[in-house]
C-alpha cells in the first residue's frame, strides 16, 4: 500500500510494522539488562561488534543508556503505536461504521511524525556519548547537559516530544471520530468495549500528553538554552528552579499514561471474553462505566510516584486515599468479565486464550500494585524491582498480550489470510508463562530489597544471595524471547502462503466482520451500515431459531421481525431517517 | 574525622547470613518499628493471595466447566447479577484497601510524620547528609550541639549511630536527584538539590548495615553504598568525642566548600 494513503487502513499498517520493529529493539534491550543482572559485566552474547572495547560487556554508561532506552522505547515507540497506531487506526473506524477517521491528513502526518521520532532514537544510538541515559523518567539534573551532556540526551527528548505529537493527533483524531463519525444507529450503548477503551484512552491522551510536552519543552529550554526552570541552585541554598515541578509535571502525565497503555487492551478483553464465551458481556454499562471511572481518577493519583519526595503529609495522605480508590472500578471490571465466562459456551481461540492470560497477568499486576498504593507499605518496595514487576505485568505484559489478542483476532481482517492458529495459541501461551516467570522473578527480588537500575546490584551486600534468583528470572527472559520466534515465522508464512480467511472466521456480530470485507476497501463499507443492536447479540434465542446460528451482525435484519432489537442493553431502533452522524436514540 | 571506605570483597555486614536462606523475605528488620511495616505488608500479602486466588480460581473452573458448552446464556447479566458483582467488588475493596489505609495511616501518624518523637526526645541524634554523584556525605553537630562550626565531625559513606535512641536525618543533594535509603530500617527518601527533606529511624539493636541510593543518579549510582554501624551509647559518644577533637585540628577556616551544613531545621 502507497507509503502516501491516507487510508486509516493503511497509516495503521505503517504503525503496526514500525511498532513490531521498535518492540524487537526494545525487547533486545531488555534482554541486554537482564543478562548484565545475572551475569554482571560478563560479555553479552552477539554484541561484540556493538561494543568491541569490551567485547560485548557493558560497561556502567552503556548500561544505563540500554534501560532508559528499553523503557523509553517500549512506552513510545512500540506498545502505544501497536495499541493505537496500528490497533487503534485499523479497527476504530470500522467498528463503529465509519468510512476512515475525522481527519485522515492528521493521522497520516501523526504516523510521519512519530516515524521521525523513531528515526531521531535510532541516530542516537550512533553519536557520539550514545543515547539518553538519564532514566526513562529523564529527571532533572541529572538529564540537563551539566550531567548528561550527550548530543544523544537531547535526540531522545526531541524524539519524545514527536511521539507525543503524534499520540496527541491520534488522540484527537479518535475522540472526534468516535463523537462524530458513527454510523446511523450505533449508539454510544451499542459501541464494542474496544472502542470504549480506545475512546477513553484517547481522551486520556488529548489531556494529559501535553503536560509531557510542557515539561519535555522546559526541559529542553534549561538543556540548550540556560534557562533554570528545574535546576535548583546550591543545595539548602536555593534559588534558581525546582526539580520537584518536573516530577510533578512528569508524573502527572506519566501516570495517567499507564492507563493509556492497558485502557484499549481492557476493551478487547471486554469484547473477546464475551465473543468467545457465546453471549453478552456482562454488566456492558457497569465495565464502561468502570472503564470511563478509572480514566476519570487516572489523573488525580499520579503523586504515588512521589510518596517518598518529601512531599507534605496533606498530599501524602490524599493521594493514597486516591489511589486506592482506583482499586474499585478496576475490581466491577474484572469481575464482569470472570462473570461473562461463566455460563458461556467458551472457545480457546488464540485471540481468547491471549484475552484470558491478559486476565491473569494483568490481575496479577493490579493485585501486587495495592502495597505500593498506601505510604507506609510503599516505603520498603519504593524504587525497588517489586515496582519493576507490578508495572511490567500490567502496562509491560498485559499490554503486550492485549496488542497480540487483538492481533491474532484482527489479522485476518487486516491482511485476508488467516494465522496458524496452532503457532498463535504455543506464542500466546508461552509467552504468558514466561512473562509470568520474568515479572514474578522481579517481584521476588524486590521484595527482597533489590533496587532498580543497579549495573551491579551484588555491590550491595544485602542483595548478593539474589544472583540465583536473578539468573533464574534472566533463563525466563531469554526463553520469552526466543518464543516471539514462533510469532515471526507464523506471520511470514502467512502473509506468503496463508489460506484465504473466511468472511466471519471467528462467528462475531461486530461491523467489520459481517459488512465490510478482508481486507476492506478503500469507505470500508459498500454502503454505511444502519446499526441494530449492540456488540455482543451472541446466543440469542430468536437468532438461533430463525438463521440456525448463534451470532447476527450488529447491522443485519432478522428475517420475520422488523427491526428488532436483540441485545439486552440495546434501544429499539428509530424507524424512517435515522441521523448519520447516529445520536444517541 | 573518620573516612572509612569499606572495599566491596569485606564482609561488613550481618545481613547476608540471615537472609540469605530466604529469597522471598524483605531484608531483615533491625529498626525499632519498621515491624508495623512488615505486619502491614504481611496482612495486604494474604488478602492479595486470597484476592488472586479467587480471581484465577474463578478462572480456571469457568474455562474448565463452560469450555465448548452446548449451550451460552443469552443475557449480559440481571439486575441481580450485577449488583452481586458490585457488591463484591465493593466488599473487597472495603475490607483489602481499607486494612491498607488504616494500618498506613497508624505508621504514618505515629512514625514515619510525626517528627515530634525526635523533636522531644533529649537523646536524639541529628545528622545533616549531603548526597553527591557518588557517595554519602554525613555531618555531626558535635559537641557544642551546633552544625557547621569547627567541631562538626564529616563522614563519608559512614554513618554512625547509637542503638536505640531516635536517628533524626535532615537531607540535600548538592548535584542530582539520589534517594536515600536503609533497606533494613524502612527507610527511603529523596535527596533533591534546593531542598532540605527530613526523616527519622531507631536502630533496633548494635550492628552493622547498608545505606543504598535508590534513584537513577548516574552512570556509578550503583556504587553509591554507605555502611550504617549501630553502636552503643558509650561507644558512639566515644568515637564522636574523639572525632569532634581531630575535626577541630583539621579544621580549616578557608576551605568553604567543606562548611556546606546548615542551621537544624524545625519539623
Amino acid at each position: 500500500m502507497s507509503l502516501l494513503s491516507l487510508d486509516h487502513k493503511a497509516v495503521a499498517r505503517r504503525y503496526l510494522w514500525s511498532g513490531l520493529g521498535f518492540l524487537l529493539l526494545g525487547g533486545l534491550l531488555a534482554l541486554a539488562i537482564r543478562w548484565q543482572w545475572a551475569w554482571p559485566g560478563q560479555p553479552v552474547p552477539g554484541l561484540a561488534w556493538a561494543l568491541p572495547e569490551s567485547r560485548g560487556a557493558l560497561t556502567p554508561p552503556t548500561y544505563t543508556a540500554v534501560f532508559t532506552m528499553h523503557g523509553l522505547v517500549m512506552i513510545f515507540f512500540a506498545v502505544t503505536p501497536l495499541l493505537f497506531g496500528a490497533l487503534g487506526h485499523f479497527v476504530l473506524p470500522l467498528a463503529i461504521g465509519a468510512r476512515g477517521l475525522a481527519f485522515p491528513r492528521l493521522s497520516a502526518l501523526g504516523y510521519w511524525v512519530y516515524a521521525l521520532g523513531g528515526v531521531l532514537v535510532l541516530a542516537s544510538f550512533a553519536v557520539r556519548l550514545g543515547p539518553a541515559s538519564a532514566g526513562w523518567t529523564a529527571y532533572p539534573p541529572l538529564s540537563t547537559s551539566a550531567f548528561t551532556p550527550g548530543l544523544g540526551q537531547t535526540l531522545v527528548t526531541v524524539a519524545v516530544l514527536c511521539a507525543g505529537t503524534s499520540a496527541f493527533t491520534y488522540g484527537l483524531n479518535f475522540v472526534v471520530t468516535v463523537a462524530r463519525c458513527r454510523a446511523p444507529g450505533m449508539t454510544w450503548g451499542r459501541l464494542p468495549l474496544t472502542v470504549w477503551g480506545l475512546f477513553f484512552a484517547s481522551v486520556l491522551n488529548v489531556l494529559f500528553v501535553p503536560v509531557l510536552a510542557a515539561a519535555t519543552v522546559l526541559l529542553l529550554m534549561d538543556r540548550l538554552l540556560g534557562t533554570q526552570f528545574f535546576i535548583a541552585g546550591a543545595a539548602a541554598v536555593g534559588g534558581g528552579g525546582d526539580p520537584v515541578v518536573y516530577q510533578h509535571l512528569f508524573w502527572l502525565f506519566g501516570h495517567p499514561e499507564v492507563y493509556i497503555l492497558i485502557l484499549p487492551a481492557w476493551g478487547m478483553v471486554g469484547d473477546l471474553v464475551a465473543f468467545f464465551s457465546r453471549k453478552p458481556a456482562h454488566g456492558y454499562r457497569l465495565t464502561a462505566g468502570a472503564m470511563g471511572t478509572v480514566s476519570a481518577l487516572s489523573g488525580l493519583v499520579y503523586a504515588h510516584h512521589l510518596f517518598t519526595s518529601g512531599m507534605s503529609p496533606l498530599l501524602g495522605r490524599s493521594f493514597m486515599v486516591l489511589t486506592l480508590l482506583i482499586s474499585l472500578p478496576a475490581e466491577v471490571m474484572f469481575l464482569n468479565w470472570l462473570m461473562t465466562l461463566w455460563r458461556g459456551s467458551v472457545r480457546l481461540t488464540s485471540p481468547m486464550l491471549a484475552a484470558l492470560a491478559t486476565m491473569v497477568v494483568f490481575g496479577l499486576g493490579g493485585i501486587t500494585g495495592l502495597a505500593l498504593g498506601a505510604v507506609a507499605t510503599d516505603v520498603p518496595l519504593h524504587g525497588t524491582l517489586w515496582v519493576v514487576g507490578h508495572f511490567h505485568l500490567t502496562m509491560g505484559a498485559a499490554s503486550f498480550l492485549g496488542v497480540f489478542a487483538g492481533l491474532y483476532f484482527w489479522f485476518p481482517k487486516m491482511f485476508g489470510r488467516a494465522l496458524h492458529e496452532g503457532l498463535a495459541k504455543v506464542h500466546v501461551l508461552s509467552s504468558a508463562v514466561l512473562f509470568l516467570g520474568v515479572f514474578g522473578g522481579q517481584l521476588a527480588a524486590g521484595y527482597a530489597g533489590q533496587l532498580r537500575r543497579l549495573y551491579d546490584p551484588y555491590q550491595y551486600t544485602y542483595l548478593k544471595h539474589l544472583l540465583p534468583l536473578n539468573q533464574w528470572t534472566t533463563v525466563c527472559a531469554f526463553l520469552l524471547g526466543a518464543a516471539q520466534v514462533v510469532f515471526v515465522v507464523n506471520l511470514a508464512w502467512t502473509l506468503r502462503r496463508g489460506r484465504a480467511a473466511e468472511a466471519n472466521p471467528w462467528q462475531v456480530g461486530t461491523l467489520e466482520w459481517t459488512c465490510a470485507s478482508s481486507p476492506p476497501g478503500e469507505g470500508n463499507f459498500t454502503q454505511v451500515p444502519v446499526v441494530l443492536r449492540g456488540p455482543h447479540a451472541l446466543s440469542q434465542p430468536e437468532v438461533l431459531e430463525r438463521l440456525g446460528r448463534d451470532w447476527i451482525g450488529q447491522a443485519e435484519v432478522l428475517p420475520g421481525v422488523a427491526r428488532q432489537d436483540t441485545a439486552e442493553d440495546a434501544v429499539p431502533a428509530s424507524e424512517g431517517t435515522v441521523s448519520t452522524v447516529g445520536r444517541v436514540t | 574525622m573518620s573516612t572509612s571506605i569499606e572495599g566491596k570483597s569485606q564482609p561488613s555486614s550481618n545481613t547476608s547470613s540471615a537472609t540469605s536462606a530466604r529469597t522471598l523475605a524483605l531484608p531483615e528488620d533491625a529498626s525499632v518499628d519498621g515491624h508495623r511495616i512488615d505486619a502491614l505488608l504481611g496482612w495486604s500479602h494474604r488478602f492479595e493471595a486470597g484476592m488472586a486466588a479467587l480471581a484465577l480460581g474463578w478462572m480456571v473452573v469457568a474455562v474448565w466447566r463452560f469450555r465448548n458448552a452446548k449451550r451460552a446464556a443469552s443475557d449480559g447479566g440481571t439486575k441481580r447479577s450485577r449488583a452481586w458483582v458490585f457488591g463484591l467488588a465493593l466488599s473487597t475493596f472495603l475490607v483489602v484497601d481499607g486494612a491498607l489505609l488504616v494500618g498506613s495511616e497508624g505508621y504514618l501518624r505515629d512514625v514515619l510524620w510525626n517528627l515530634q518523637v525526635p523533636a522531644t526526645d533529649p537523646r536524639t541524634v541529628r545528622i545533616e547528609i549531603n548526597a553527591h554523584q557518588w557517595s554519602w556525605e554525613a555531618r555531626y553537630a558535635g559537641e557544642d550541639n551546633r552544625f557547621n562550626t569547627p567541631d562538626d565531625v564529616v563522614t563519608w559513606n559512614d554513618l554512625r549511630v547509637p542503638a536505640g535512641v531516635p536517628v533524626w536525618v535532615q537531607l540535600v543533594s548538592t548535584d542530582v536527584v539520589h534517594g536515600f535509603s536503609l533497606p533494613n530500617f524502612r527507610v527511603k527518601l529523596d535527596a533533591i538539590p534546593g531542598r532540605v527533606n527530613q526523616t527519622w529511624f531507631r536502630a533496633a539493636r548494635e550492628g552493622s548495615w547498608e545505606v543504598a541510593c535508590y534513584q537513577h543518579c548516574g552512570t556509578s549510582h550503583y556504587r553509591m553504598r554507605g555502611e550504617l554501624r549501630a553502636l552503643s551509647q558509650e561507644a558512639y559518644v566515644a568515637w564522636l568525642r574523639e572525632a569532634g577533637r581531630q575535626a577541630v585540628q583539621a579544621y580549616d577556616v578557608d576551605d568553604s566548600a567543606a562548611h556546606w551544613g546548615w542551621e537544624w531545621k524545625a519539623p
